[in-house]
């Protein structure tokens, strides 16, 4: 309860401040193509120098929390994930949006949000002693399984045929294996110069999700975009609060699923926000209405995605061990201010942790506030004319690309991707196991290769990886997983047949 | 015309599987290829699984693409690849953005072309996104784009 | 076309000439091989704090980050494509560039870059577990004596500080242990050590005395020729019977691409270390641990060409 007494440094001038600047800037880089949290949080690094402790580290939890929600801005309004996270919501988001019900999925998206952040950050503050043993069982082998879950969940992604989901998987872990080989050094598959920094995973998201809805624009010609005139339904918040409380269940699977995954130093908040919409899915009675602008699907993307802000902080804060790219960077905002994390950090800074993590509560309040302001008049972005919204699509992923690395490579990669994915969408493939492969491939290839190698110095690969009840817990996942996939599938065409 | 379309891209992709399945198998040093292999022998299975469902015509195909769309959509395809290969980085960003909206802009409105009206309300939108552009990405995040000739 | 690349060329050199005078009159970028929150990228941040102000470069300069493979995407871009105007800095590691290029596979070498300064000497530390059995560097010799091959330890990759100060180690001890690269730098390789997963790591000593700050582990020798003033009770190897020398310590620096105009790397060479002995700087690197350790580009110049010799030597056998 110990937080309850730090409440009032949050509440001086300064502060505060601090807050509303955070979360509103937040709010906007993280609507911005290309600029992922992480990126965010680096960008403020330097603005906290000149601040004392406590407030630079506010700064940096408002902005945390808030870039995370602002992803789904883009994602929603655009089809273009602001980072990894985001993928899940573009699914149901976007397809909300261009039936003109944009502000409804922002609210939903900002209430689930709201809810699964607070959730996060209140398992950050109750439960962080016990889960930080929990973060630490997870050794290389449970990362490889726990990555090849994420690969089993493709098959329900792919709606039409779970092989051709593995497929689009498949190929896209095999982009990721693209470049330097990140513990040999070997070049490998770079049939091109400008492939050989590999591929981005920011670039290569923007590139496959906003370069496929410039070409369909483009495919429209110049006389079709008046025909469908969307009217944008205005929608009110009261309503859509209701509507979160009534799918408490897909609300509770995105948070609990978020906070779990989110604690796991590796994978991260990368494929939370998936694994929460696929569990969902498979939980709701409505399987069919999921990627149709169903709400559910909205709700347990984002609440997972938020929800997993807090945990991912648990190994940060007792252990020193980043348990995410945002979470690394956030160790150097400690840092830089002599403040180093570990078991002792709340007996020795009580009076800079725990306004840190009050800043995460207010934060998540005070972007739930403001996104809901915006949502009414950004979801009139639908109403931008095809000609004007292809030509705005195409800048942004140019400069959000250029702007991950300042690299003219991610650039031509993300239009060569954007295009590969334009045909392949077209003639019966689909883009979000391609990214999920990509997403997972070195998440599962550095954990096999250093497992591996642990293996050889003692019993094994085969011990190492296949017994413990761990890995067959997580083997077991899989299994099920994709037998339940496949099954669904079977199960369907017989119905159909 | 669908499933004409969906042989041949899974045919295409099944020759991208051999490749890579060759190649993971044949490239040094071996140690570096250890996973590629995996993801090779996986992806060509799936690969050959999917052309043979499309030969037999048993497969899911895609919405497709007609020769009217392809006409509709290359003048767009065709100024955007030159805007990103080539004009991005010899005029510079900005400029190369600009003239590159405009067009865009230009080749799709619906609105008539014989009409000034039409032609400044498109200039006046360009030059509208390119400011904000520039004000986020060169002046809040200081981003420093290629110069070119220009800008 | 020709004639337009031609213009284009023109244009540019004219821009380069233009720079020269009047250096810097645009943001500097700062290109770092790591990620964003590892231990360069960091203390490149610190550094650079000062660079805006009148008296210093007078511009603000700032970090972009190309990870990947040890440094070398990094690298290699900053070698083949970063331009030559002395607007793109970048920071070097050594031994790690340096002994990749000797490794091979890579489009840089040491007389692909031009030093300016260099900012930091963080030594390659060996640690272990808090629970660990091990208290010395002789009990791991002894554990790895017994089970040769057994004794799992992690560090940030092959080819970098932590993998020569490996090398050392196990040839200084005669024993056969090994060795786990991993990937995510040296918070990864420091995550193995606490949670367990290997038996022992080396890794850098800032963040090693971080950890050990914060109660999570043991550190058991400085891979260094002096003990180090944030350690003073931790060895070296030296004193106690290994014959490591400072190989694999870990200099930070700042360097340009090879071309840069001379006037250029002049002004730098006599602006960064000035910048780096900021009070704000040495404030900041203390209070984060890190060890500050200026040298100019002569010397910087003398020590790349000393580790390129030292570094060809041990890596002779692999």
């Amino acid at each position: 309860m110990e937080f309850l007494f730090h409440f009032g440094e949050v509440f001086t001038l300064t502060s505060m401040l601090l807050l509303i600047g955070g979360t509103i800037g937040g709010l906007i880089l993280g609507a911005t193509p290309g600029l992922s949290p992480t990126m965010a949080v680096a960008l403020l690094i330097p603005f906290t120098f000149q601040l004392e402790a406590v407030h630079g580290l506010i700064l940096l939890g408002a902005a945390y929390t808030s870039t995370v929600a602002g992803g789904a801005v883009s994602a929603i309004l655009l089809k273009i994930p602001g980072a990894p996270a985001n993928i899940a919501t573009t699914l149901d988001g976007h397809t909300m949006a261009k039936k003109g019900q944009g502000a409804r999925a922002l609210q939903l998206s900002f209430i689930a949000s709201l809810f699964g952040g607070l959730f996060g950050v209140f398992l950050l503050i109750f439960l962080t002693p016990v889960l930080a043993q929990w973060a630490l069982a997870f050794s290389y082998s449970h990362t490889f399984w726990l990555a090849i879950i994420g690969v089993a969940v493709i098959g329900s992604l792919e709606s039409s045929s779970v092989v051709k989901g593995l497929l689009s998987g498949c190929i896209g872990m095999w982009l990721a294996t693209i470049g330097f080989d990140d513990i040999q050094g070997a070049k490998r598959f770079v049939f091109h110069p400008a492939l050989s920094g590999g591929i981005n995973i920011i670039p290569a998201l923007i590139g496959l999700f906003a370069i496929p809805q410039v070409i369909s624009m483009f495919a429209k010609g110049r006389f079709d975009t008046s025909v469908e005139q969307i009217t944008v339904e205005k929608h009110p918040i009261g309503e859509a609060f209701r509507e979160v409380f009534r799918r408490f269940r897909a609300l509770g699977v995105g948070t609990v699923v978020g906070s779990i995954i989110g604690l796991i130093p590796g994978v991260g908040g990368q494929i939370a926000g998936l694994v929460a919409y696929d569990q969902s899915k498979k939980f709701s009675p409505e399987k069919a209405k999921f990627g149709t602008g169903h709400s559910e699907g909205v709700i347990a993307a984002e609440s997972a995605n938020n929800a997993m802000v807090g945990p991912s902080l648990v190994p940060l804060l007792t252990l020193s061990i980043p348990g995410s790219p945002t979470a690394a960077v956030l160790l150097g905002g400690l840092i830089i201010h002599g403040i180093f994390p570990g078991p002792k950090l709340f007996d020795t800074y009580p009076e800079v942790i725990w306004p840190f993590i009050n800043s995460m509560l207010l934060g998540q309040i005070l972007m739930c506030v403001f996104g809901i302001y915006i949502a009414s008049f950004a979801a009139r972005v639908a109403q931008v004319p095809q000609s004007v919204m292809a030509a705005i699509v195409l800048g942004l992923a140019v400069y959000g690309s250029f702007a991950v690395q300042q690299s003219m490579n991610d650039v031509y990669v993300m239009a060569a991707l954007g295009a590969m994915m334009f045909f392949l969408e077209r003639f019966g493939f689909s883009a979000a196991p391609l990214v999920l492969g990509l997403i997972l491939g070195p998440i599962a290839e550095s954990n096999f290769v250093t497992g591996n190698q642990i293996s050889l110095a003692q019993d094994g690969p085969a011990v190492y990886f296949l017994t413990g009840t761990l890995n067959l817990t997580l083997i077991a996942i899989a299994v099920v997983s994709i037998g339940y996939s496949l099954w669904s599938e079977i199960s369907a065409r017989r119905a159909a047949s | 015309m669908n499933m004409q379309q969906h042989r041949i891209s899974s045919g295409v992709i099944t020759l991208l599987a051999i490749w890579v399945c060759y190649l993971s198998f044949t490239e040094r040093p071996a140690e570096a290829y250890l996973f590629p292999r995996i993801i090779a022998v996986f992806f060509l299975a799936f690969a050959i699984w999917t052309f043979g469902k499309a030969l037999l015509g048993r497969s899911n195909t895609g919405v497709g693409l007609s020769y009217d769309m392809a006409v509709k959509m290359a003048p767009g395809l065709l100024v955007s690849v030159i805007y990103i290969f080539w004009a991005a980085k010899a005029f510079g960003f900005y400029t190369a953005s600009t003239l590159t909206f405009f067009i865009l802009v230009s080749i799709y409105d619906p609105a008539p072309h014989g009409k000034i009206g039409s032609w400044v309300k498109r200039a006046v939108i360009t030059v509208g996104f390119i400011a904000v552009i520039y004000a986020l990405f060169a002046v809040v995040l200081k981003v420093y784009t290629p110069r070119g000739m220009f800008l | 076309m020709k004639k337009l690349l031609a213009a284009l060329a023109i244009s540019l050199m004219s821009f380069g000439g233009m720079a020269a005078a009047d250096y810097p009159d645009r943001p500097v970028l700062l290109m770092v091989s790591y990620g964003a929150g590892g231990a360069t990228d960091f203390q490149a941040r610190i550094v650079t704090i000062p660079a805006g102000n009148e008296d210093q470069l007078g511009m603000p300069i700032a970090i972009i980050n190309k990870p990947g493979a040890g440094g070398r995407v990094g690298w290699n871009w900053f070698a083949t494509e970063a331009e030559a105007d002395g607007y793109t800095l970048g920071a070097y590691n050594i031994p790690h560039f340096i002994a990749q290029s000797i490794k091979g596979g890579v489009d840089y070498s040491k007389d692909s870059f031009e030093p300016i300064a260099n900012w930091g000497a963080d030594p390659a530390v060996f640690i272990v577990g808090k629970d660990s059995a091990f208290n010395s560097m002789a009990d791991v010799v002894a554990y790895a004596k017994e089970n040769p091959g057994k004794l799992t330890f992690s560090g940030a990759g092959l080819f970098v500080g932590h993998h020569i100060a490996a090398l050392q180690i196990e040839k200084a001890a005669g024993v056969k242990m090994a060795y786990i690269p991993t990937k995510g730098g040296g918070a990864a390789a420091m995550k193995a050590v606490i949670a367990g997963d290997v038996l022992g790591g080396v890794n850098n000593l800032s963040d090693a005395f971080r950890a050990r700050e914060a109660g999570n582990i043991k550190i058991l020798g400085v891979a260094d020729l002096e003990r180090n003033e944030f350690l003073p009770d931790v060895p070296t190897m030296k004193e106690q019977g290994l014959d490591v020398d400072n190989s694999s310590v870990n200099f930070r620096g700042i360097m340009v691409p090879k071309g840069t105009p001379q006037e250029i790397i002049d002004n730098l060479a006599a602006v960064v270390p000035k910048m780096f002995e900021h009070k704000r700087v040495k404030q900041r690197m203390k209070a984060g641990g890190s060890p500050l350790h200026i040298m100019t580009r002569d010397e910087v110049l003398a020590m790349w060409e000393a580790r390129q010799k030292t570094l060809e030597e041990l890596l002779a056998g692999l």
